[in-house]
């Protein structure tokens, strides 16, 4: 999965129209970052990349670019 | 007289026996002097269980329970192999957590797969000629979740009030036969599951649930001994119930 095809998985797990997010956002100011939206991005991450990410991991982040991290190399530039 | 707790000369199969609640049922049972026929995916994690039993005269059978299906089948050759049984413990189930929006029917077939159909395929096997020992008793493992709801488990949920509200209709069938059938509804209790349900939620969220629970979280034989009263005849006047440990998270 590329960056772009990322975000727009997020775009999804927070119910927002294809392409909103840009990438550069921080986690606090999207009101849709919710306790629903964290276990959304967990199933995501099991569906597609098989990888069972921990509640614990998410709360540390800050911003999209921090979720990416959590998946390193499996996103593509 | 037998001890009425006792299940001394009773067969039980109990599944998802390699881990968690089965396992503790498993052992629980063999110490009340039951023979046990452990049922999992993995024969080696089941020989795992078989150390732990009490006494002798216990068999391994791995079974992918998956294949709804065979499982008839399966257990007239399991019986014919080990000896009729007097009663069935159901611990085998998935949990998978999955807000709405995240839920399809891939996801919500899997879990009503695994957790009805197998309940169902099971009893009606057990009920077969030359399986059952001639009445007994059956106890699935429902949840706390089938009773009452959280944010992310509506599949898992509804999974778990099926085995609930179809016990009720198994127990009037099946009373004519002898055979008792009863749920159990465990609260969270610290198994391998939990961890994974631990990892799947934020730490206040999984601090919150375990808060709910009053006397704590359960440990395995907290859930088993219950189990093992259900299955002996001590119980011998209760079916079509659900019996919930769940140290008092339901009575809030």
């Amino acid at each position: 999965m590329n960056h772009s095809e990322f975000l727009l998985q997020l775009d999804s797990v927070i119910e927002a129209a294809p392409g909103t997010l840009k990438g550069s956002e921080k986690l606090a100011g999207i009101a849709a970052w919710d306790s629903l939206a964290v276990l959304g991005f967990i199933a995501m991450v099991d569906e597609k990349f098989r990888l069972q990410l921990s509640g614990k991991d998410i709360v540390a982040c800050e911003s999209i670019a921090d979720l990416a991290g959590l998946l390193g190399d499996r996103i593509k530039a | 007289m037998q001890h009425p707790f006792s299940l001394a000369g009773a067969r039980i199969l109990v599944t998802g026996a390699s881990s968690g609640l089965g396992r503790a049922t498993a052992i629980m049972a063999s110490r009340m002097g039951a023979s046990v026929v452990l049922s999992g995916r993995d024969q080696a994690r089941l020989e795992e269980t078989r150390e732990q039993l009490d006494g002798a005269g216990h068999h391994a059978a791995a079974y992918d329970l998956r294949d709804t299906a065979g499982i008839p089948d399966w257990l007239q050759r399991l019986a014919s192999l080990t000896g009729t049984f007097h009663g069935l413990a159901h611990a085998a189930g998935i949990q998978i957590v999955r807000p709405l929006r995240m839920l399809d029917e891939c996801v919500l077939n899997e879990i009503m797969a695994v957790n009805v159909n197998t309940a169902l395929a099971l009893t009606k096997g057990f009920r077969q000629k030359g399986v059952g020992a001639g009445g007994g008793s059956i106890v699935l493992f429902s949840s706390v979740m089938g009773l009452t709801g959280q944010p992310g488990q509506a599949a898992y949920s509804a999974s778990k009030g099926a085995l609930i509200s179809m016990c009720r209709s198994l127990a009037l069938e099946l009373a004519r036969e002898n055979i008792r059938i009863n749920c159990v509804a465990p609260g969270l209790v610290e198994t391998g599951m939990a961890a994974r349900l631990k990892d799947s939620l934020s730490p206040a969220q999984y601090e919150a649930v375990a808060a709910l629970h009053p006397l704590g979280l359960g440990r395995p034989e907290n859930i088993a001994a219950p189990v093992v009263f259900l299955l002996s005849a001590a119980a011998a006047w209760i079916t079509g119930t659900t019996l919930v440990i769940d140290g008092g998270y339901t009575a809030h």
